[in-house]
């Protein structure tokens, strides 16, 4: 299973490919501060898709719950709490 | 592969000549290589400059920006399949979900307000073309369907993103009058073969432009749409991003956003990596115009910035063009034009030029506007800015200059005022300030028509280089570049090789 440190670094990962060299910090805005663009959010919830088995169809989606890393992380533990 | 031969030049009659061979040979040595169709090559000073009009074929199988491209599309539609699964997108109101409508300043929802007047306008401008049957490609969650189906015998709203067409499906459940003319269609913009020839007399493509992948895929769109509408009907693009307005909006939006102690060094790094990093499609209104020479159907093109009281990212920095279809017998107005720049106009002034006119059509050109002259402002500024400049000096400038544009819409609503003409606004000259041409006619020598034919200011030649920007392409780009570079190395004595090689969409009227 997947945790923290493998969000931070795939986040880590898009930040990089951006061009975004300042730090990433876990509660760091992604999507609203600019520092991802909206088409970068596909990418996040692929991986959650993929490797946390996230159906958005089910829990639906609102970019506040993909914002940051703090957030994703919040997003998966209440997602595994009511399964 | 045989290095090519060349005749160096030097021993010509005169240095006209062997610039003439050395421009001819670089050109000869582009044209060998695979992913090049045309190949011009200029002098700069003593160095060479080549323009290349990239292989698409090779682009697309060699480079992989087919392959590309295709994720794009896929990212797009999953992007609006998320968009419905919002709390506020189930609660939006029949007709207006404006799910995904964020402005790129704040990054939150475009008001209510303001998405109205876009909707109310950009309806407007549609019904003006008469539709009766109608094909609506990126119909969304029904925005326009809602509104124009009603006017319509026939509506086929097509969209790529399957959540969107539920949500549009379970809004016509509530109205059933219209839901009888509309047939929805889940189909990717591309993909839309099941159509035959002239089907229908209005094909409308509204706020969906800017998510194709790239200028290629919305050709394949626009031939495909030419061949579905019928002689006497249009093709309305509406809201489409302008390649020309991009380093206004990049510094519009970075200036909003930056922070007061921002320096204006690092201010323009953030603009330059915008524009860069632009994912969406962005057009000059010269792809578009060049269209008629290309497809005879298209007889001619109108080019217009929006109506529009709210000064947004919509109303400042997109257009639409309107493709008439088919032989157009409309007589053509050809009025002067005189420079605004010469006069500076004002609003007051021309509504007193229209009341001493007695009936005249005539024509401005170059009129300054009034939604840019701030971003123009700024990026004067930031051209010429010092080291000890900041965004919040930059910003207390701004609010101390003097402004004279003029409104489009206040020229727009010179049209209720009883003066007797009808006012078009055109961007058709391409110019890169968002400065547009005016052109007033009376009344009642319109004869009832919606769309005359004015014959507007030309563009420069050189807008017709670039068409169109390359969103996500950047890699792709800078690897044919590395490709003909070497290629040129491999191929060329030193002397011969350009000192760059810039991709162009057109050497037409490049000279």
């Amino acid at each position: 299973m997947k945790g923290r440190a493998d969000i931070h670094a795939f986040v880590q990962g898009l930040l990089d490919a951006s061009g975004d060299d300042a730090p990433l910090v876990d509660s760091d805005s992604l999507l609203f501060s600019g520092r991802l663009q909206s088409i970068d959010a596909v990418e996040i919830v692929v991986f959650l898709e993929e490797n946390f088995g996230i159906d958005f169809a089910q829990v639906g989606f609102d970019k506040e719950r993909i914002d940051s890393v703090d957030a994703i992380c919040a997003l998966i533990e209440s997602v595994a709490k009511s399964s | 592969m045989e290095p090519l031969t060349y005749n160096l030049g030097d021993t010509g009659p005169n240095k006209e000549t062997q610039q003439a061979n050395r421009r001819a040979a670089v050109e000869d040595a582009l044209r060998s290589h695979p992913g090049v169709r045309e190949a011009a090559v200029a002098l700069d000073g003593d160095h060479l400059v080549a323009f290349v009009v990239a292989d698409s074929e090779f682009v697309d199988n060699v480079l992989g920006r087919a392959a590309a491209g295709s994720t794009i599309v896929s990212k797009w539609r999953k992007i609006f399949d998320l968009s419905q699964l919002s709390k506020q997108a189930a609660t939006a109101s029949v007709g207006f979900n404006t799910m995904g409508w964020d402005s790129s300043y704040t990054r939150s929802a475009i008001p209510d307000d303001e998405m109205h007047e876009w909707v109310e306008n950009t309806v407007g401008d549609i019904l003006r073309l008469k539709p009766v049957s109608l094909c609506e490609i990126g119909c969304g969650t029904g925005m326009l369907v809602m509104r124009i189906a009603p006017h319509c015998e026939r509506y086929v709203a097509v969209d790529q993103s399957s959540a969107v067409l539920k949500r549009l499906k379970e809004q016509l459940g509530t109205a059933p009058d219209v839901a009888g003319r509309v047939e929805i269609v889940e189909s990717q913009a591309a993909q839309l073969d099941r159509f035959g020839e002239n089907t229908f007399d209005t094909l409308v493509l509204s706020s969906v432009v800017q998510f194709f992948p790239n200028v290629g895929y919305l050709s394949k769109v626009l031939e495909n749409a030419i061949k579905m509408v019928r002689p006497g009907g249009h093709i309305y693009v509406g809201d489409v991003r302008s390649l020309p307005l991009l380093p206004a909006f990049a510094t519009s939006v970075e200036l909003f956003q930056a922070a007061e102690e921002l320096s204006a060094s690092e201010l323009r790094d953030r603009i330059h990596r915008r524009i860069e990093r632009e994912p969406e499609l962005a057009l000059s209104p010269a792809y578009f115009l060049a269209l008629p020479r290309g497809i005879p159907k298209v007889s001619r093109v109108d080019i217009r910035p929006l109506r529009g009281r709210a000064d947004n990212e919509m109303t400042r920095f997109r257009y639409e063009a309107i493709l008439h279809i088919g032989h157009d017998n409309a007589p053509v107005f050809d009025g002067e034009f005189v420079d605004w720049i010469e006069r500076k106009w004002t609003v007051e002034d021309l509504r007193s030029l229209l009341r001493q006119k007695s009936k005249q059509a005539f024509g401005i050109r170059g009129i300054l506007n009034a939604r840019l002259e701030k971003d123009l402002a700024a990026m004067a500024i930031l051209d010429g800015a010092d080291a000890g400049l900041t965004a919040g000096t930059i910003r207390q400038k701004l609010e101390h200059d003097v402004y004279r544009g003029v409104h489009p819409q206040a020229l727009f609503d010179l049209e209720n005022e009883n003066l007797g003409y009808r006012v078009f606004l055109s961007w058709t000259a391409c110019r890169n300030d968002g400065s547009y041409d005016a052109f007033f006619l009376p009344k009642e020598s319109l004869q009832g028509m919606a769309l005359p034919a004015i014959h507007w200011p030309e563009p420069d030649s050189s807008a017709f280089l670039h068409h169109a920007n390359a969103p996500g392409q950047g890699r792709i780009c800078k690897e044919l570049t590395d490709q003909l570079m070497a290629h040129c190395t491999q191929n060329l004595p030193p002397e011969f090789v350009p000192r760059e090689i810039m991709l162009v969409d057109s050497l037409e009227n490049a000279s």
